[in-house]
């Protein structure tokens, strides 16, 4: 599925998600619930930086997965999933558990597609090899 | 019967007391991180690695 269309749907199935945005393995905006380009770039920067903060604290290096920072009125979540990340802002006390539900199926309804063409080009290499 | 509804309603009272004014009371804050390796750590407010998740994480929302 398309990144854009994967968050319109995040958007319409979550009534805690305010703004969300999608980022590639390099860094760059896939999609974002932000109609402003610059308000995006903002949010992948800063869920970037979160990102590498998040790297730093664990003393063996390891990959990132999953931070989440609740604060007083909002919070912020980034998930990572085969290669790409997903951020999105919620407003105070939200459902954690809920909220990263939503964005892990929204990351996986992105992947699964991409997933399914390498398996039928590894199935046609097969072939066209026999 | 009559003793074991009035357990009831006083343990019900003192929860509800417990929770009303020896509870934690505004909002909690806290922030999690997970890691490939199934590792995962929380951060209480005050530590220095939740007020650098934090800061990033105001710096977000405001926009």
């Amino acid at each position: 599925m398309d990144a854009a269309q994967a968050l319109r749907e995040l958007a319409e199935l979550s009534s805690q998600i305010e703004t969300a945005v999608v980022l590639d393995a390099d860094g760059s905006v896939l999609a974002s619930t932000h109609e402003d380009p610059a308000r995006a770039a903002a949010l992948a920067s800063s869920t970037l930086e979160l990102v590498g903060a998040a790297f730093e604290l664990n003393a063996q290096p390891q990959e990132v997965m999953r931070v989440e920072v609740e604060l007083e009125d909002a919070a912020l979540f980034v998930l990572r999933d085969g290669g790409r990340t997903i951020a999105a802002t919620t407003g105070s006390q939200p459902t954690s558990g809920l909220v990263v539900y939503d964005l892990r199926t929204c990351l996986q309804r992105i992947t699964e597609p991409e997933q399914k063409k390498k398996r039928k080009t590894i199935r046609k290499v097969k072939e066209d090899t026999e | 019967m009559r003793k074991l509804i009035r357990l009831a309603v006083l343990v019900g009272l003192a929860i509800w007391a417990w929770r009303r004014f020896a509870g934690p009371s505004g909002p909690q804050q806290r922030a999690g991180v997970s890691y490939a390796d199934g590792s995962s750590i929380v951060l209480e407010p005050g530590s220095a690695g939740f007020e650098r998740l934090a800061s990033i994480a105001r710096a977000a929302l405001r926009q």
